[in-house]
């Protein structure tokens, strides 16, 4: 049985936490190609403890000015029990190392959401990226820190929260890559959450690169993501879907 | 004095030789030249790319886990390796039939 305390402590935390929990969550990648363009899709579900299903689709316009530069503005819409919310979003991306010069690829992403309806507050991420290739096995590590600011009507306690995302990915064929996707929450970045608390879901993922004329391309992977901790949901099912031209 | 000026050009000549191996790969009519490129295994190739062509060409290789844009009438360049020896394919996204070409690693 848990403590009020505890019960008070579980419900801030689901407060501050779910903005940066949702489903629709994809692996940030450091390494970028100039000249890029791609048009991007993006759809997340799963259910809370309640029962309550929430749904995330992101639609983005992406491209690649430099050769360590890469933005994209996305349109995104959340629903959850009846309610919508649509944000839109402006993603950078940077490259600091030169692709294949050293062992890990080092990147940064920043990102700032903007809530489309009054009374609803931004949010800005930030956090580096990594990545390093062992054979046809890729890996990839990153490190965000997000923060809510202005309109506050709920008067949630406004925390600078850290998550991770990890993935490790089998280069199989072109056509059909298999590997396994986390991402995570542990609560606040210098005072983490105990584990029942944090937010942590992990699962098999499927990744593949089919062309389809003179340098275009569609680009896709899904997950099946299990929640390993009291926090998270029970399942989340996550897809991204890109158009490169 | 001497012995620190013999010190330091053994040094900068060791950081020289030290560097990466380069190879030059010349995109020209929509054909990569030279086509079939050979390098030491376990050693890291700096790819000196450069499209003689008036329209751009996009390396793509899925053996070497590389794609890079080269601009028309530009050059670029692109770290391969360190390979084991093997076979690895690469191409020309722009101009498949025609720009292609391997990497012998031995």
């Amino acid at each position: 049985m848990l403590s009020k305390t505890k019960l008070l402590g579980l419900a801030t935390f689901f407060i501050t936490v779910r903005a940066i929990a949702g489903p629709a969550d994809y692996m940030y990648l450091p390494v970028i190609t100039k000249g890029e363009k791609e048009i991007d899709f993006k759809y997340g579900t799963s259910k809370n403890d309640e029962g309550v299903r929430k749904h995330v689709s992101k639609l983005g316009l992406g491209y690649a000015p430099t050769d360590y530069w890469f933005t994209e503005v996305y349109a995104t819409r959340e629903s959850e029990g009846g309610q919508g919310l649509t944000i839109a979003e402006w993603e950078n991306k940077f490259q600091f190392t030169e692709t294949g010069k050293y062992p890990f690829e080092i990147g940064m992403i920043t990102e700032i959401e903007a809530p489309l309806q009054k009374n609803n507050p931004y949010e800005v991420k930030l956090g580096p990226l990594f990545q390093t290739d062992i054979d046809r096995i890729q890996l990839n590590a990153n490190f965000l820190f997000e923060r809510k600011f202005g309109s506050n009507p709920e008067h949630e306690k406004f925390i600078t929260e850290f998550g991770y995302q990890f993935q490790t990915k089998y280069r199989y064929r072109k056509e059909f890559e298999f590997g396994v996707q986390g991402f995570g929450e542990v609560g606040e970045w210098n005072s983490w959450d105990n584990h029942k608390a944090q937010n942590h879901r992990w699962g098999p993922a499927v990744f593949g690169k089919i062309n389809v004329g003179s340098a275009q391309k569609f680009k896709y992977n899904a997950a099946v993501l299990y929640g390993v901790s009291e926090a998270a949901p029970d399942h989340t099912y996550r897809m991204q879907l890109e158009y490169e031209f | 004095m001497k012995k620190s000026f013999i010190a330091a050009s053994l040094l900068l000549s060791g950081l020289a030789f030290g560097g990466d191996q380069e190879v030059t790969l010349t995109i020209e009519n929509h054909q990569m030249k030279p086509s079939t490129i050979e390098i030491p295994a376990d050693k890291k190739i700096k790819l000196i790319m450069i499209n003689k062509d008036n329209t751009p060409e996009e390396f793509e290789s899925y053996d070497l886990a590389r794609e890079k844009i080269i601009p028309a009438n530009s050059s670029t360049d692109l770290y391969i390796g360190p390979l084991k020896p093997g076979r690895y394919e690469f191409h020309g996204e722009l101009n498949p039939m025609t720009a292609k070409g391997e990497v012998i690693v031995k």
